[in-house]
């Protein structure tokens, strides 16, 4: 159920999601958040088991804090993807995985990042990302409007437009969209 | 004092200072001199390889910890040797969890946190003070960790046998715009005024974007 996208930018990254939560056929709730920031240069949307996204991202929140403390700056966006990514493989090792599909997207030194991970523990790094069940129809709209030059404002639109056609034929996405875009402010000093 | 109290295990002696820490001190300032320099575009690290006998192949004693890090250390070979492990072992982890090089920072806290809880038990703290040199995201780094789980951070240090002349030598000739090659001069320079003998020592060094390399400079 649900859709989520994520899209690098020029200037950043846009995270979009709907906002219902299944339980089977039923609708469980309406206005679930699905992106959560992590810091202000972090977030990630959840797709999937929502207890057990709130858990690994809780993890993923308190030893990216502990880590910024003990070694003076903070982990980049690759390093955080990729300790939520080992969280959610020791659950697979262990026969209980966790049950999720995220996106993890942000601002580091090294610019815009869009990242792709599952309970398998694999990461991708992608331009554009989209997961859940609304995805294929998402991505039919990221396919055909993304561009690499698109700024955080277009991004938001596409983003929105990708999951408001996901809402309209997939019957795990609906009840209105959430958008959260982070500027990638450390650019904007240096230009 | 009662008999009790005076056989109970030494922690502290009677100034405070923990006794077996003072010892493993004692035993490092016994080992082979060794110094570290650190100048904003490189840093080196250089020991003394004590002289066996001729048939003897002479011990490693500069360490590639990983691409970027290597340490080096004074006091006893086989302790050295395990902290070097230590150290090897925790950049590998870090590259596991995080898919990046460790920072230099975060390896020498690690050091100084392994070695203190060897100060905290009925055990043997290890003799060996250690110096770490890297480049990470914050520069080229160098460190000092010691038995007690002290670490230093800064721009010249030196352990082992005769490390208070040699730490005054290089006091007096350090000078943070020094190229490499006057630096493993200086290194070994420091290490021959404060033995008072030419010494064999064994040269590391990092510089930004480079692998951590060495060099042995045999009796010149």
């Amino acid at each position: 159920m649900t859709t989520i996208v994520g899209i690098k930018t020029k200037d950043g990254v846009v995270l979009g999601s709907d906002r219902r939560a299944s339980k089977g056929f039923f609708i469980g709730s309406k206005i679930v958040q699905k992106i959560a920031k992590i810091d202000d240069t972090l977030a990630v949307a959840i797709a999937g088991q929502l207890s057990d996204a709130e858990y690994i991202i809780k993890l993923a929140k308190a030893e990216r804090r502990l880590m910024e403390l003990r070694r003076g700056f903070p982990l980049t966006i690759k390093e955080a993807t990729r300790l939520i990514a080992n969280i959610a493989y020791s659950g697979l090792r262990n026969y209980q995985p966790y049950y999720v599909e995220l996106l993890v997207a942000g601002v580091d030194r090294e610019g815009a990042h869009v990242f792709a991970a599952d309970m398998s523990g694999a990461i991708t790094e992608e331009d554009f990302a989209s997961s859940g069940s609304g995805s294929p129809i998402a991505y039919g709209v990221l396919e055909s409007l993304y561009n690499k030059e698109v700024t955080n404002s277009q991004a938001s639109e596409i983003a929105s437009r990708a999951v408001s056609a996901a809402m309209e034929r997939d019957p795990g996405s609906g009840n209105g969209i959430n958008i959260l875009a982070i500027p990638n402010l450390q650019k904007e000093v240096v230009a | 004092m009662s008999e009790s109290q005076n056989s109970r295990f030494p922690f502290y002696g009677p100034q405070g200072r923990l006794v077996l820490v003072d010892s493993a001190l004692e035993a490092v300032s016994r080992g082979a001199t060794t110094i570290g320099i650190k100048t904003p575009n490189f840093a080196m690290i250089a020991s003394q390889i004590k002289p066996t006998h001729p048939l003897m192949e002479p011990s490693e004693k500069i360490f590639p910890i990983d691409f970027h890090i290597g340490a080096t250390g004074a006091g006893y070979i086989g302790d050295i040797l395990q902290l070097i492990d230590t150290l090897r072992l925790e950049s590998q982890k870090h590259r596991l969890t995080y898919e990046t090089p460790i920072d230099v920072d975060s390896l020498a806290k690690h050091l100084s946190s392994f070695l203190h809880n060897f100060t905290s038990y009925a055990v043997r703290p290890q003799a060996a003070s250690m110096i770490i040199v890297g480049e990470d995201q914050t520069g080229v780094q160098l460190y000092q960790v010691d038995p007690s789980g002290t670490f230093f951070r800064g721009s010249g240090f030196a352990i082992g046998q005769a490390s208070d002349a040699a730490l005054e030598v290089l006091t007096r000739e350090y000078n943070k715009d020094m190229q490499l090659d006057q630096a493993i001069e200086l290194g070994r320079k420091v290490i021959e005024k404060a033995l008072g003998e030419k010494p064999i020592v064994e040269t590391g060094i990092i510089e930004p974007g480079k692998a951590f390399r060495k060099i042995r400079t045999e009796n010149a």
